[in-house]
């Protein structure tokens, strides 16, 4: 069964092994441009307090330079990847050898309908385990440089919903989850087309879904510190409303999930009524003394394996759940 | 006398539609057995469900003895259409066979392949019909199973082709103890390789019988015109009367033989024993609709 198996995947599976393999001839031309840039702005071997001015200039020099493009490449192909292994690889699996008649002779073989169906998800599932590892390695170690200088600087980066998902183990869950999903769809549509277009949507809201729910898994840090006049970032007024004010964040190499001003913890944001008469001109000031609450919510980047890895596990769970079901449909539910 | 196939009321349906309601039949070993009905009559639902490719919705069905699971040693099946893998080529169809069956044997495979006249660097999906119908055929064959169903293997192909097909499936017959079930809406097919016949009409098994003993015991009587004529008198079974001004036409069943003298006796051949079957079952519809006659 692996050899047919096999065999019936093989055209996709180059397909797939010729784009990754274009992904990472750019990015291995590009590893030595990113490592001398940052031999050359100093960033390398830079001490104490160099780093910074050297990390800031490597990062602009990146941002210049074609290793910029190649990098916003390996996180598009990061986010597309799930989607293309979902509809090309996951969804015509099942539903084109439903739709094409051509399950009547595997099944006619000496080979039970799980075990066909187990040997199929198993040899798609590792392939796009392989590939989305791959490509999550070779950008992972390519962008190190890149993602030191991030910080160094302290910038919010690595745990960024925009590069959180290109980076470390989770790309592997994505990618499989995303195959399971293709099968799953096309052995219940029955129809390849329609299994592909259904099964882009079900990914793509994975992906969005995973965002929302992230905060879930990753403990966000819930701390409520006094404004003081230092720690407000921007105010806006209208007469006596507050149009907008924020505070600089607790820590800036962190994901912000809110950060508002309260009178009272949890309560709704402060607006207002100021004392218009020592606003005049400047709120600053004043709004500094009167005791309000900056409440944050964030993710700092010191949890990123720790989100890396519940995160992998919760992918990998639904992965194996749509698995079960796919085995269980077709037993139970033939043609 | 054994049992290949067993059925006892067993019907199948898809949501509302009814393919197959409470067929019961028994089909001996060691025949090749061909399964006729018009369209519609459930013979794909029954093969399918011999097979195991799906499941009754009641009723039970023994097959080999056992209930039917797909993925069986014992039982092959080419479908409807002779589904095959098109990108995959003949060589490659045998390798699946191969690898997929225990049972497999190879020097049957390739020694067909060649016979049919087989490319086997030829992909599949290129084939014609016919070809594409012998290559399915042999990788039912080769994993040789006690039991081969074919679902209508010459229904889509021209008259050489068909012929060459049903060859093929006698010299794979004669080569291997397995009985065959095959069913087809044609009846000159049927006639050239079975010798035990099931007619299923309306998911319901109308006649069943080896083909010699349907030839004996079925007899045209033609004689003067009458208004009412008592059959079971006689231990005859009405099949079909036909009427005229002056003379009646009867299809009886009968093991005794035909010795009234009123009667002139003939002898039917295959065709027409079904054909009267099926007119009976249906009334409305010719029988030319019902069944298609091609030789």
């Amino acid at each position: 069964m692996t050899w047919l198996a096999w065999r019936q995947f093989r055209i996709p599976a180059i397909a797939g092994a010729v784009c990754l393999a274009a992904l990472l001839g750019a990015l291995l031309l590009t590893w030595w441009q990113v490592r001398d840039l940052a031999v050359s702005t100093g960033y390398t071997g830079c001490t104490g307090e160099d780093c910074g001015s050297a990390a800031s200039s490597f990062l602009h020099e990146i941002e210049q330079s074609v290793a910029n493009r190649v990098q916003l490449a390996g996180i598009a192909a990061s986010f597309g990847l799930p989607a293309l292994v979902g509809v090309f690889w996951g969804a015509p699996t099942v539903a084109h050898e439903l739709e094409s008649g051509t399950y009547r002779i595997a099944w006619s073989q000496t080979v039970s309908r799980r075990r066909w169906m187990l040997v199929k998800l198993s040899i798609g599932g590792l392939a796009a385990a392989l590939v989305a590892g791959a490509l999550s390695l070779a950008l992972t170690s390519w962008a190190q440089p890149i993602d030191d200088a991030h910080a160094t600087l302290a910038h919010a980066h690595l745990i960024t919903p925009l590069v959180f998902p290109s980076r470390g183990v989770v790309p592997i869950g994505y990618a499989t989850l995303a195959f399971a999903i293709g099968v799953t769809v096309g052995l219940m549509l029955r129809k390849t087309l329609a299994a592909m277009a259904v099964t882009l949507v079900l990914v793509v809201a994975t992906q969005v879904g995973a965002v929302e729910l992230r905060p879930l898994i990753a403990q966000p840090v819930h701390r409520i510190t006094t404004v003081t006049t230092e720690s407000i970032l921007e105010v806006e007024t209208y007469h006596d409303v507050v149009v907008r004010l924020g505070a600089f964040p607790s820590e800036t190499d962190s994901w912000e999930l809110s950060n508002t001003i309260v009178i009272t913890p949890g309560g709704p944001e402060y607006r207002g009524p100021t004392n218009q008469e020592k606003c005049t001109p400047e709120c600053r000031e004043w709004l500094g003394t009167q005791g309000l609450l900056q409440e944050e919510r964030y993710v700092p980047a010191r949890r990123f394996w720790l989100v890396q890895w519940r995160e992998l596990g919760v992918l990998l769970t639904l992965t194996a759940a749509l698995s079960l079901i796919s085995l269980w449909w077709i037993r139970r539910r033939p043609a | 006398m054994t049992s290949v196939l067993r059925a006892e009321n067993l019907t199948k349906r898809y949501g509302r539609r009814t393919a197959l309601s409470g067929c019961t039949l028994d089909v001996p070993v060691g025949h090749v057995v061909g399964l006729v009905g018009p369209n519609g009559a459930g013979k794909s639902t029954l093969l399918q469900l011999a097979c195991g490719l799906l499941e009754p919705t009641a009723g039970v069905i023994e097959v080999l003895g056992e209930r039917p699971v797909s993925g069986s040693a014992r039982v092959g099946f080419v479908a409807q259409d002779a589904p095959v893998y098109a990108g995959l080529t003949v060589a490659e169809h045998l390798r699946l066979g191969a690898r997929l069956n225990p049972s497999w044997d190879s020097t049957i495979a390739e020694q067909r392949i060649a016979q049919a006249g087989l490319d086997p660097s030829q992909k599949a999906g290129k084939l014609s019909g016919g070809q594409r119908a012998n290559l399915a055929l042999i990788v039912a064959a080769a994993k040789r199973p006690e039991l081969l169903l074919l679902d209508e293997p010459v229904a889509a192909l021209d008259p050489l082709a068909r012929r060459l097909f049903l060859q093929a499936l006698m010299e794979l017959v004669a080569e291997q103890e397995m009985t065959v079930i095959m069913s087809s809406h044609l009846v000159s097919d049927l006639q050239r390789i079975c010798d035990h016949l099931i007619v299923l009409v309306g998911s319901q098994v109308r006649l069943a019988g080896d083909v010699d003993d349907l030839l004996a015991s079925h007899h045209r009587l033609t004689g003067p015109r009458r208004e009412s004529i008592d059959v079971a008198t006689f231990g005859w079974t009405l099949i079909e009367d036909r009427h005229t001004a002056a003379q009646s036409t009867l299809v009886v069943r009968s093991t005794a033989p035909i010795d009234d003298p009123s009667w002139q006796a003939d002898q039917l051949d295959l065709e027409d024993i079904l054909l009267a079957y099926l007119s009976e079952s249906a009334p409305a519809a010719t029988p030319e609709r019902v069944l298609e006659t091609q030789r």
